[in-house]
């Protein structure tokens, strides 16, 4: 380079947003009119030269010379060629980096005076290792823009000698912004500019290396679960060619496909869906493998939608139902009620029934019974005992062993989210510490809450509202009130002697020959020998103890037959002796007549009624009243009103006073040893108390039964039938009732109704009146003495 | 980005601030003629060099043909300096060069008589 700078003036072509390089051929198109009068005035000289400055603002259409950046490139016009719109496409081929001196913006094209600015010659290690840099840089970012660039490229690159012309080729290459390619040709120094282009590549670099990343973890995350679907999908193929289901994934696929065909709902899949990732993601030694698994095999088995139809013939059921029960007219009714109403409503509530009664009325078999007339499945299961909470809600998955409760098991069993679900001795619930399943129950018999039932096993809501829960219960006085308050309660109540005779004559005996080989010709039994059975034998409002019995006669016949007697054996009453053994029951014969101070009583038992005397007698030396009989508190509050009442009309039934100051009562209700309570001896009471003050006995043909109050009113009292029928058993035929329990009779059967004779009565008076005959005269008499008394 | 490095190898056709002319080579009975395509370049513009087995002929095209009121409408001759480098398979170093224009061709003749040194 010669000391003495040359200066010139040459056109100037002012770029938008590029930068031309020294070294570098750059094609350009001129639109502008001063564009192209400088490029024309450029190729109308020898040389073809003319200046490039790049412009500060792209925006700018005639640019001043403070809008214009002050180094340019020198360079030369390559090639040219007018295009149709009138603009010059030409090629541009830098020389050397010059210096603006001065800007002439005459018209009708700029010129500059300008002077070339040329680098001063620097080597150094600096630059070579800069430039070494540089190389490797650019082969990374090459590789990063464009992994399929031709090798030439690279070639390139390596190639270059002149770092500032490396510099320049990169620039253009990753066309860097005008700004920085602008800083690069201003550059005072190679090695200044090596160092700005080291910084822009590393960025550059950086800049691809994220942007590859972005794309291939897009790439990756979706290549994923393609390539697990692949695997599984060849996992499968392979197993099936093979003929094995081992292993468990063969166990989470076959879990997977049920899972697909099990009909379950939404949120209820969704959940079996993610307990299943959760499987196959485990190694199956891992202790939650198998918990998963047993989980996952109850919510498919469980029958979330699945439900058995049900078969709405009316006829149909009725004529089951009768089959097979005798009576029970309400419970039928009932049934067939909730028949009719599923009929114009199939989404109807289920009913939740409770029967109460006596051991042995059928209250189970009645269960099993209502399950055939609807067609629908029955599961039992008894409560008697239960204490524990958890065996109706289940355990929670988190504690070994953990099942589901009663109720998700009956539910499993059953197959069908309708089935008649039988508790049976809900009276007989237990608790402990532990909790009281009585309140589980409360949840379970709600028709309101039932809808989503979560056991704490499954916890998933589990929808028992079509389910027909049946209950049944000896008495209702221990099942708590919440719990009472949700079912509907149905009476059955115990069978009089000609229900259980026509009981005994179609079901039990037949059953029972049945059992024992018999044929109906080889054994008779005569309804005379079934009666004896029934009231010598037996004495309970249920069938249990007949069936035994007749079981037993049909075991003896038998033995005869199979030791060689052939012929048609009846049994005669007489004959019941040899094979039962003396009666057990003494027909329980009314006392014939009765002593003053003795009344009849009528009792409800859980076993069915019974008859009670009870008996009254002065004390001399005593003072006030004793009880005896194990009674309870309720039964002494009756009997303490009893005595105020008749002390206090003592008057009325002509007693002498004195009586009551001079002696003691004494109130004994036999047998001592069975415990007794409740309010409805009170008329009973009253009049053994006023037979003992007037000394004159009672009928002991007439039994009654009835609540009194102190002013002498006799209120309604439960269990009529039975009550009505022990005094049948024991032949009294008279019976006098609260008025307000008339309605009851209809609950006897006909012929009860129409051998008996019920006296109605509202005031404990009239009671008397009619099971104390001698009374009226008596207290007729008084009234006279009274009257002349008054007189 | 990538369209600006498919660009590439058109920027770097031909990278050098200079042109190179084509140019054929000939052997001849008493060395070699080199036959430049350099038409509309004064022979005085031109300055050839050699060095060992080197030739290197450069210079510059001026457009002298530029009439008053024309204009350009394209442009493909390639105008001011270009420069070309030869290696030749035997050394020139004292070999005779003369230089001829003729019929727009730039005719260089290295006359070796025989001596020539590989």
């Amino acid at each position: 380079m010669s000391e003495e700078t040359v200066v010139y003036t040459l056109p100037v072509l002012p770029l938008k947003s590029a930068v031309l390089f020294p070294y570098l051929m750059m094609p350009l198109s001129a639109g502008r009119p001063s564009s192209i009068a400088a490029v024309e005035a450029a190729l109308a000289t020898e040389s073809k030269e003319i200046v490039v400055f790049a412009q500060r603002d792209a925006d700018v259409d005639a640019p001043t010379q403070n809008e214009l950046y002050a180094i340019g490139t020198k360079a030369v016009i390559r090639k040219m060629n007018r295009s149709s719109e009138g603009h010059i496409e030409l090629v541009v081929l830098g020389m050397e980096r010059v210096a603006m001196l001065k800007l002439d913006g005459s018209e009708p094209f700029l010129k500059a005076r300008v002077a070339p600015l040329a680098l001063p010659e620097d080597k150094s290690a600096e630059i070579e290792a800069l430039q070494g840099a540089l190389i490797e840089l650019a082969g990374e970012a090459l590789a990063l823009a464009q992994p399929n660039a031709p090798q030439e490229l690279r070639g390139l690159l390596s190639a270059n000698e002149d770092p500032l012309r490396l510099v320049f080729v990169l620039s253009s290459m990753f066309g860097l912004d005008a700004d920085k390619a602008q800083s690069l040709l201003e550059a005072p120094t190679r090695l200044e500019a090596l160092r700005m282009m080291h910084r822009y590549m590393a960025h550059e670099v950086q800049v691809l290396e994220l942007r590859n990343k972005i794309n291939t973890e897009a790439r990756s995350e979706m290549t994923k679960e393609q390539r697990d679907y692949l695997l599984r999908q060849q996992m499968r193929a392979i197993q099936q060619e093979l003929g094995e289901k081992g292993g468990e994934q063969a166990e989470a696929q076959q879990l997977r496909e049920r899972l697909e065909k099990a009909d379950l709902p939404e949120d209820i899949l969704k959940e079996a869906q993610r307990e299943l990732d959760r499987l196959e993601k485990l190694p199956p030694g891992a202790p939650d493998y198998n918990v998963i698994r047993t989980y996952l095999d109850y919510v498919l088995e469980l029958p979330w939608r699945k439900g058995t139809e049900d078969l709405l013939d009316i006829a149909r059921a009725r004529q089951v139902l009768d089959e097979d029960h005798f009576g029970l007219k309400d419970v039928k009714e009932r049934i067939l009620e909730h028949l009719g109403v599923l009929k114009l409503n199939p989404n109807a509530k289920a009913p939740i029934l409770c029967f109460v009664g006596a051991p042995g009325v059928g209250k189970t078999s009645l269960g099993q019974s209502i399950a055939r007339a609807l067609n629908r499945k029955f599961e039992r299961m008894s409560l008697g005992g239960l204490h524990d909470e958890a065996e109706l809600r289940g355990h929670r998955r988190t504690y070994i062993g953990a099942l589901p409760g009663r109720v998700i098991q009956a539910m499993r069993r059953a197959g069908a989210n309708n089935p008649v679900l039988m508790l049976d001795e809900v009276d007989k619930l237990g608790h402990d510490f532990r909790g009281d399943p009585a309140h589980a129950l409360l949840e379970i018999l709600d028709p309101e809450q039932n809808k989503a039932f979560r056991d704490n096993y499954l916890d998933l809501p589990f929808d028992l509202s079509k389910v027909v829960f049946v209950t049944t219960a000896n008495a209702l006085d221990t099942i708590p009130r919440p719990l009472l308050d949700r079912m509907e309660v149905l009476r059955l109540a115990g069978y009089s002697e000609d229900e259980k005779l026509e009981i005994a004559k179609r079901y039990l005996i037949p059953k029972q020959l049945k059992e024992t080989g018999l044929t109906v010709e080889q054994c008779t039994l005569p309804d005379e020998t079934i009666k004896r059975i029934i009231s010598c034998y037996t004495r309970e409002a249920g069938l249990r103890r007949l069936e035994r019995a007749i079981g037993r006669v049909a075991r003896k016949v038998a033995l005869r037959v199979a030791e060689g007697n052939t012929g048609a054996l009846t049994v005669r009453p007489d004959g019941l002796a040899d094979m039962l053994g003396p009666e057990p029951f003494n027909q329980e014969e009314a006392r014939r007549e009765l002593p003053p101070g003795v009344a009849t009583g009528l009792a409800w038992t859980e076993a069915g009624g019974d008859v009670l005397y009870i008996e009254a007698t002065l004390l001399p030396d005593g003072k006030g009243l004793t009880l005896t009989g194990q009674l309870g508190e309720v039964m002494q509050e009756s009997a303490k009103a009893a005595q105020s009442y008749i002390w206090s009309h003592a008057d009325t039934f002509d007693i002498d006073p004195r009586l009551f100051k001079d002696a003691g009562v004494h109130v004994h209700v036999p047998a001592g040893a069975i415990p007794k309570d409740g309010p409805s001896a009170g008329v009973t009471m009253a009049t053994a108390l006023t037979s003992l003050y007037t000394k004159l006995p009672a009928r002991s043909d007439i039994a009654m039964t009835g609540e009194i109050t102190l002013t002498g009113l006799v209120l309604p009292i439960g269990g009529v039938k039975e009550k009505v029928l022990a005094a049948r058993r024991a032949g009294i035929l008279n019976v006098i009732l609260p008025k307000a329990n008339q309605k009851d009779l209809r609950d006897l059967p006909e012929d009860v109704r129409k051998q008996m004779q019920f006296s109605f009565a509202e005031r404990v008076e009239e009671v008397l009146r009619l099971a104390i005959p001698q009374l009226s005269e008596r207290m007729a008499a008084a009234k006279t003495h009274r009257i002349d008394h008054a007189a | 980005m990538l369209k600006k490095i498919s660009r590439l190898p058109v920027l770097l056709a031909e990278s050098l601030p200079l042109w190179e002319p084509k140019v054929d080579v000939c052997r001849t009975r008493n060395g070699w003629l080199l036959k430049f395509d350099l038409a509309g370049v004064h022979a005085r513009d031109v300055t050839v060099s050699v060095r060992g087995r080197r030739i290197a002929v450069s210079g510059i095209r001026r457009d002298s043909i530029l009439e008053e009121g024309s204009s350009y409408q394209s442009m493909e001759i390639s105008y001011n300096r270009f420069e070309r480098q030869i290696k030749m398979p035997v050394n020139l170093e004292h070999a005779r060069v003369m230089l001829e224009a003729r019929d727009g061709l730039l005719l260089v003749r290295v006359i070796t008589e025989g001596k020539e040194y590989v």
